[in-house]
């Protein structure tokens, strides 16, 4: 079950980070509330 | 709700009018307040209740001084203001002007008068009127503006009911043109651009012609027509000189009846304060002395909050190990998510103390002061006066000041800009700079007074700044590109800051860096504590080979774990991949678990810290896991039997995230404004290389 758990958390975050600097949503807007830097 | 009438507001001003504490106050939205030139880059919109069955769409757009668009934003407020068939063409525009700076701010009025769209004019800061001996005849200045006019002081809520009431009443606004200009300047000319559009007011058809914009809304013949006019360009520069000649003159004769000033009732100090903080030796030596404050309160004010922060996290470590079953996901939660956010939270208190200060600056007037003071010195090294806003916003981040150099006219000087902004040290590196000197630099006090690690930040803050300003020098001398523009300052009136807009900021600023970068953080926490906790054959057999290698030593438990958890680390994925990278980073003084947490935060500078405090966990496998610096701190060099971080090593990592280009997102950005991949290609391995230089020397010099 811990396992089950870990893998779950482990593709959240890669999902994350992929979504976040490979498909990049174009956003309109301050960027200052994310701007991931 | 549904069957609410809309009614679409334009709110428009030069900067530094209020405008945006008008919107504030008309819409009840949140929004940075400043005091310096051009802070309003991007469009804002809000909703304001006016009665039971109507609501005003309001837009608050860049500031800027006239309807001639000079630079991006303000070609916003162009191309808003020209496209009837645009759905954020207003019904009704409500100019924002100040008391204090009344005749120049009311060049943009007249000029949005003469579009013959419905505008209110609102007088801004009438609670300084009698501190400035300031009167106004307002029914006579109504007659003579066509308008209506509503005296208003965003800061003190007055007016503001007043402005709902005329904005609903808005079809009764008398739309006529001021003093038929035109006329006055050639009527020939403009009788001739009248018949060409006569679907248009004349005003509108002569900033067609007048502008280089293309604008999509004119019909195939309509640009055919358009491109005549233009071809007689020397024609329109003497026209357009002529219209602003002569606006001045009509505003001149307006206030000469219904405005005065009696200097002797006056009672300001603002003509002292400003002698003293723009004079160019006290001016420098002030806000060098604000600076120093500043760093001194980051470290000394920060401390105890910061401590606590850290004793909590490790101790919520340590209970997650106690409390949850064992097993991989309790490790996760224990090694990896918890000092991973620890990582985030622990920066808090200096963070909002940072931001604290700079609101504070802004909405006193002092910042602008600075950028007037700046301004010669900016010139010298290809930059503009309007540079320093950015650079001074790069201190939050380096992104949206990128963005904020969009309101500098000239190509080459937002240019050099745009690449030497990620030098300032944005509140990214704060976390980085903060744990390394608290490794390396005593805790101890200069003179009495000023302590020695405030000191060293300072510097860092300061060495940001020099290494941007020699960047420019240099792009200004490489870059080939023509052009120069002058460089236009309102010195805002000081006030007292409001609490509200400093509260607000803080919590923005903190919440941008919690949400923002702790969720990029998170997420990197997780993929480096899998990649630190699993690995090939070597990893899973780690207790065989180290009960082999230890058969004849007598070890106590304590130390065998610690000796497995060390070649299980090494033997790791993560641990395999540090030490491919590990030659080259050598000569800066680094092991390959730096190495990682280098790498990490390519994707955002704070996350290094929390890279850190993840390997050292997986590293250490006792119950009891201690705070991020007691971790880093007891790291030793296993070649040297020194600690890890040192001295040299400590001197090189601030080097290099002074120099280094380690943001994502910066680069995307600079892609996005420059419009070329051939700038944040540039920026990235140039940054990169005087980073490696700068880092390679110091550990070599100092070792």
């Amino acid at each position: 079950m811990q396992d089950i758990l870990t893998y779950i958390a482990l593709g959240l975050a890669i999902g994350f980070l992929v979504k976040k600097y490979f498909f990049k949503t174009k956003k309109k807007g301050k960027c200052d509330s994310d701007c991931g830097c | 709700m549904s069957n609410e009438k809309v009614v679409k507001v334009a709110l428009i001003g030069n900067p530094n009018t209020g405008k945006t504490s008008i919107f504030n106050q008309l819409t009840g939205l949140k929004q940075k307040v400043g005091n310096y030139p051009g802070i309003t880059v991007e469009k804002k919109q809000g909703i304001c209740k006016l009665s039971h069955t109507v609501k005003a769409e309001i837009t608050d757009l860049p500031g800027t001084y006239s309807i001639n668009p000079t630079s991006l934003d303000e070609t916003l407020v162009l191309d808003t203001l020209l496209d009837e068939k645009k759905s954020g063409f207003p019904d009704v525009i409500i100019v924002v002007v100040e008391i204090e700076n009344i005749k120049r701010n009311l060049l943009l009025f007249t000029q949005i008068k003469d579009l013959k769209i419905p505008t209110i004019l609102v007088i801004n800061m009438i609670d300084q009127m009698k501190r400035k001996g300031i009167n106004i005849d307002v029914k006579q200045l109504e007659e003579k503006l066509n308008t209506k006019i509503v005296l208003a002081s965003a800061r003190k809520n007055i007016g503001i009911e007043e402005l709902k009431s005329t904005i609903l009443e808005y079809k009764k606004l008398d739309v006529t043109p001021i003093g038929k200009i035109t006329d006055r300047i050639d009527k020939e000319y403009f009788t001739r651009l009248k018949n060409a559009f006569p679907e248009f007011p004349l005003y509108k058809s002569w900033l067609l012609i007048t502008q280089n914009n293309e604008f999509d809304f004119l019909t195939n013949e309509q640009r055919k027509l358009v491109l005549t006019f233009r071809e007689d360009l020397g024609c329109i520069k003497r026209y357009q000189h002529k219209e602003t000649i002569l606006r001045y003159q009509i505003i001149n004769d307006v206030l000469k009846e219904s405005f005065n000033v009696d200097k002797s009732k006056a009672s300001d100090l603002r003509g002292i304060l400003d002698r003293v903080l723009t004079h160019k030796i006290f001016g420098y030596v002030i806000f060098a002395l604000i600076l120093l404050f500043i760093f001194q309160g980051i470290f000394d004010w920060a401390t105890y909050p910061m401590d606590l922060i850290d004793t909590a996290f490790a101790n919520l470590s340590s209970w997650v190990k106690t409390v949850l079953p064992a097993g991989t996901f309790t490790n996760l939660i224990a090694e990896g998510i918890v000092p991973g956010i620890g990582g985030v939270v622990i920066f808090i208190p200096q963070i909002a103390i940072l931001f604290t200060f700079i609101s504070i600056l802004e909405e006193t007037g002092y910042m602008s002061r600075v950028v007037f003071l700046m301004d010669k010195i900016m010139r010298k090294f290809g930059m503009s006066g309007k540079s320093v806003i950015p650079l001074i916003s790069g201190t939050a981040c380096a992104i949206p000041a990128i963005m904020a150099s969009r309101n500098i006219g000239n190509w080459k000087e937002r240019l050099i800009t745009i690449l030497v902004i990620p030098f300032t040290t944005c509140s990214a590196r704060l976390p980085v700079y903060a744990i390394l000197i608290a490794l390396i630099i005593p805790d101890q006090s200069v003179l009495g007074i000023l302590n020695l690690q405030g000191l060293t930040m300072m510097a860092l803050y300061l060495l940001g700044f020099t290494a941007a300003i020699f960047s420019a020098i240099l792009l200004n001398k490489v870059l080939k590109i023509e052009g120069k523009t002058l460089f236009v300052i309102e010195m805002p009136n000081y006030k007292i800051p409001s609490i509200k807009n400093i509260f607000y900021e803080v919590v923005e600023k903190t919440k941008a860096f919690i949400f923002g970068a702790g969720k990029i953080i998170l997420a990197i926490s997780i993929v480096l504590w899998f990649l630190a906790s699993n690995g090939p054959s070597k990893f899973k057999n780690a207790e065989e080979t180290i009960a082999a290698q230890i058969e004849s030593t007598q070890l106590s438990k304590g130390e065998l774990q610690k000796k497995v958890a060390s070649y299980k680390l090494e033997h790791s994925y993560i641990g395999y991949m540090g030490k491919t990278i590990e030659p080259v980073i050598k000569p800066m003084g680094y092991d390959w678990k730096i190495g990682i947490a280098l790498i990490s935060s390519f994707a955002a500078r704070e996350v290094f810290v929390g890279a850190l405090a993840t390997i050292y966990n997986v590293d250490n496998d006792s119950e009891n896991t201690g705070t991020i610096k007691q971790r880093m701190s007891a790291e030793v060099n296993p070649e040297t039997g020194e600690k890890r971080f040192n001295f040299p090593t400590g001197i090189s990592l601030l080097l290099f995230y002074a120099f280094a280009m380690q943001c994502v997102g910066t680069l995307a950005i600079v892609k996005r404004e420059t419009n070329s991949w051939k700038w944040p290609i540039l920026q990235l391995v140039g940054m990169g290389i005087l980073a490696y230089v700068s880092a390679v020397l110091a550990f070599n010099i100092l070792s």
